[in-house]
């Protein structure tokens, strides 16, 4: 296989070898174009991304995805022509398990299928649908480079093999989770201090008091965690959030039940205050993003919690200063329970290996060139162009780093260049974390403060410092047929209704009984065996962690 | 005696399936026309339901349905002891005898009132109003139902509040008690008018001549209705009755799904069909999902027949 592979790949690596500087790379890229200059010498079968034509299809495999048309904008189009790569969506109508399905059972898998990591990628691996990678790395220079020696050792299959190729991995912090507060309210309340849960208890009720028609806290979509995950972390010294989303918590060296962990009972001892008081917003469970950004966008809430407020705080900022210059919003330092230390309370997390994974599958003709394009989009060529444009509008040339130089367009043309970027969106299908956030911060910082974008500030001065890593607790989740997946729907079931029903108590003893019974429910359905599971599971990451 | 009429009726049988035969013979060209739509039949819905012996296996999508493996009664004995089950099958049969008391006979009423309008402008504008929910999908009408009765800004919560009947908004969506009253008032709301045409259609059918007879002898409007209108319609009722009774068990999909969201309803929301959904479509788990809708499929069935035999006491039976 392997040798056939080389065999194919060999006839065209050679043909061009010669052609390797010719291509009208920017020339500042002398670095990355020097690492894979340096394969080819006693690699010879390397391909080199448009000296010929590829050509393949691509699924993304979510309800909500649709490709747009590959090079229907323009940084698409400059490497649709420059680099001959050229894709065909195929897309999921708006009911991704069943396309996918259907296509798992008819046989025609797309060339590249874009999802997420854990129990689908496993089964369509054992069903040995997928190509491995492993043969690739050593010869395109970005994924290992970028990816990092840690996350490559977690992506690998049971088998060993690297058969994934992440999206926005990073090795350091980032995420957007924490509390957004609205300045207005905020100022005419005198600005107090909103630092421990009694402050911002207090705050709430005062907002309730002065402003009967503002909802004093809106904790986002709360039925799929958000807010309530956020308040989970105020209540235990470097408690991750990611324990609620787990619904285990780790104790010596293993996980251990959710609703008998203390941080967790009396998080939802406080949240079920705050929402018996009403100050927290009546329709948390049922309300849907529509209405949370309504709320924003109108400043009818005084303050947010959630997974990623800064979408809508960014948006909301701008609208509400429409009105009123004072008025907009701020992100505050996470709130913590009296008595802790406030720089070890995490509003949210970040995993290295970031969001989700492209895959390719054994339909695919020449498997190594598309990896060596998805290699190239990765790299900082590749991300230069997908994410800022081509070179020559919003940017010009590169420094040391590769970080593109911005050109005065890139502050000045802030509509077009939204714009541009809005276009690639659904291309990030590899997005390189680190390399983007530190060029754009790097120049962000250069700017005066009213001239940053209100994202980058809040992302630079909490969001990116309050996010734990939980690259440990990743893929914990069972095969859904299994016998723990079984159990685990069940939980999932359980788990949904508990939360809820002691959200809506009517006394904080209720709220502990409440948990009890739900602890009591899930130990007859086998939440322990869930649990040890997960455990195995946990103890194998941290074990491929270290490599 | 008794010869005689045995060879009497033989000798009728035989000449009753010829005629039937010959009958036959003459109407081929007629005959053929049906033959489409067997095919259509036979094509799209007897030969997919090789797909229900999926329910015996553990089906495995990436080894197809001849490599999967046979497991017997496996999965509907996993269903039977689920602890999902009673809760599923409570809430499955009371929201729909809900449905069948409530939302059955409001089109009957609905018919037989627009029937006694005498302005038919009137009457077309109540008729072209009140099935156009029809046409909405769930998700529409979900969302109609969700700011009417939500907490901030919610209509109904402003108008009882500005009745002072209330005095603090109430957040009918999270109080289980309150469910399927809401399920069923949307229900209705949305299907009465659609439904109606039928019964409308059967009462225009009627002959005018009996209400003019009827009046002459002095009957009342109700009295009209009671012993002309309801007795002609009835047979239309019973076969819809009958279909609507092999139904039972469908409480009800897109809309449990879509109003149900908040987990709090689970308990009084949870029917078969948003379990197999769950379970078989997100869990992916499809023998199993399959095995619950043909434990469905098969009691619908003995429901109908069931129905069937009352119906045919009185004579308006579908078989």
């Amino acid at each position: 296989m392997l040798v056939s592979v080389m065999a194919l790949t060999g006839c065209s690596g050679n043909g061009n070898g010669n052609g390797n500087k010719a291509t009208n790379e920017p020339a500042a890229t002398n670095s990355e174009t020097a690492a894979a200059s340096e394969a080819p010498a006693s690699e010879p079968s390397v391909f080199k991304l448009g000296s010929e034509p590829i050509n393949f299809s691509f699924y993304g495999h979510y309800d909500w995805y649709s490709m747009p048309a590959w090079g229907g904008d323009e940084a698409t189009k400059w490497i649709k022509d420059n680099m001959k790569v050229d894709i065909t969506p195929v897309q999921s109508g708006g009911n991704a398990a069943q396309k996918l399905n259907t296509m798992i059972a008819s046989g025609k898998l797309p060339d590249v299928i874009w999802m997420d990591r854990g129990a689908d990628v496993e089964k369509l691996r054992e069903a040995g649908m997928l190509v491995p990678f492993d043969d690739y790395l050593d010869k395109y220079p970005n994924f290992k480079k970028w990816v990092g020696e840690e996350a490559i050792n977690m992506l690998r299959s049971k088998d060993g093999k690297i058969y994934q190729f992440p999206n926005w991995y990073t090795s350091q912090p980032n995420g957007n989770a924490g509390y957004l507060v609205n300045k207005k309210i905020y100022a005419e309340l005198g600005s107090p201090a909103i630092e421990t849960t009694d402050d911002f208890y207090n705050y709430l009720k005062q907002v309730k008091e002065k402003y009967p028609n503002v909802t004093p806290f809106n904790p986002d979509l709360a039925i799929d965690g958000q807010g309530l995950d956020v308040l989970y972390g105020a209540f235990g010294e470097d408690y991750s959030p990611a324990y609620v989303a787990n619904r285990a918590v780790p104790s010596g060296d293993k996980l251990t039940s959710l609703f008998l962990d203390p941080v967790f009972r009396e998080s939802m001892q406080f949240a079920s205050k705050l929402f018996r008081e009403k100050l927290m917003s009546p329709d948390a469970l049922t309300q849907t993003k529509d209405q949370v950004k309504e709320q924003a966008y109108n400043g009818t809430a005084a303050v947010f919690a959630g997974a990623s407020p800064t979408e809508y705080g960014a948006v909301g900022d701008s609208e509400l200063k429409k009105k009123d210059p004072n008025s907009g919003y701020m992100m505050i330092w996470p709130v913590h329970k009296a008595g802790l230390d406030k720089s070890k309370i995490w509003s949210g997390t970040y995993t290295q290996l970031g969001w989700n994974v492209s895959v390719i599958t054994k339909s695919a003709k020449d498997p190594e060139k598309i990896f060596a394009f998805l290699d190239y989009l990765t790299g900082p060529e590749g991300t230069r162009t997908l994410f800022w444009g081509p070179e020559g509008i919003y940017w010009k040339g590169t420094d040391a780093d590769g970080a593109p130089i911005f050109t005065d367009a890139y502050t000045s043309d802030v509509e077009g260049r939204t714009k541009m970027m809005d276009a690639t969106v659904n291309f990030q299908w590899n997005g390189n974390t680190v390399f983007i956030d530190t060029s754009k911060m790097k120049f962000e910082l250069t700017l005066p403060e009213e001239q940053q974008s209100w994202e980058a500030r809040w992302q630079n001065a909490i969001t990116w410092k309050t996010q734990k890593n939980a690259t440990e607790y990743i893929n914990l989740a069972p095969a859904p047929d299994s016998e723990e997946g079984i159990i685990a729907q069940s939980f999932e079931e359980l788990y949904k209704e508990a939360r809820a029903k002691a959200l809506y108590a009517k006394s904080d003893e209720e709220v502990l009984a409440i948990l009890d019974k739900a602890q009591k429910d899930a130990e007859a359905i086998g939440y322990d065996k869930l649990l040890a599971f997960k455990t195995t599971k946990w103890q194998e990451n941290l074990k491929s962690m270290k490599g | 005696m008794a010869e005689i009429t045995a060879a009497v009726t033989k000798q009728q049988q035989a000449l009753k399936s010829k005629s039937k035969v010959r009958r036959f013979l003459r109407q081929w060209d007629l005959q053929l026309m049906v033959i489409p739509a067997l095919l259509l039949i036979f094509v799209f819905s007897y030969i997919p339901m090789y797909g229900v012996l999926t329910a015996f296996q553990d089906y495995n999508i990436f080894k197809g349905f001849l490599d999967s493996p046979w497991v017997g009664f496996k999965h509907f004995e996993m269903f039977f002891h689920a602890p999902e089950f009673e809760r599923v099958m409570r809430n499955t049969i009371i929201i729909s005898v809900l449905k069948l008391a409530i939302g059955f006979p409001a089109p009957i009423v609905l018919a037989l009132m627009l029937n006694e309008v005498k302005n038919m402008y009137f009457k077309r504008f109540v008729q072209t109003v009140s099935y156009l929910p029809h046409f909405l999908s769930w998700v529409i009408v979900s969302g109609f139902a969700m700011s009417i009765l939500s907490v901030e800004n919610g209509s109904l919560n402003m108008l009882l509040q500005s009745l002072n009947l209330i005095k603090e908004p109430i957040s009918f969506l999270s109080i289980p008690e309150y469910f399927w009253t809401i399920i069923v008032t949307t229900g209705v709301w949305k299907e009465i008018g659609f439904s109606s045409i039928v019964y409308l259609a059967a009462i225009a059918g009627i002959d005018p001549s009996m209400y003019e007879a009827a009046s002459i002898d002095g009957a009342s409007r109700f009295k009209q209705i009671y012993v002309i209108t309801i007795p002609t319609i009835m047979p239309v009722v019973i076969i819809f009755m009958i279909l609507a009774i092999g139904n039972l068990l469908s409480a009800g999909f897109e809309d449990l799904l879509l109003l149900g969201v908040n987990p709090i309803l689970r308990d009084v929301s949870d029917v078969l069909d948003t379990y197999v959904y769950r379970t078989g479509i997100t869990g992916q788990r499809f023998s199993y999902a399959t095995a619950v809708g043909l434990f469905k499929a098969i009691i619908s069935v003995g429901l109908l027949a069931f129905a069937n035999l009352l119906a045919r006491r009185t004579g308006n039976s579908l078989w």
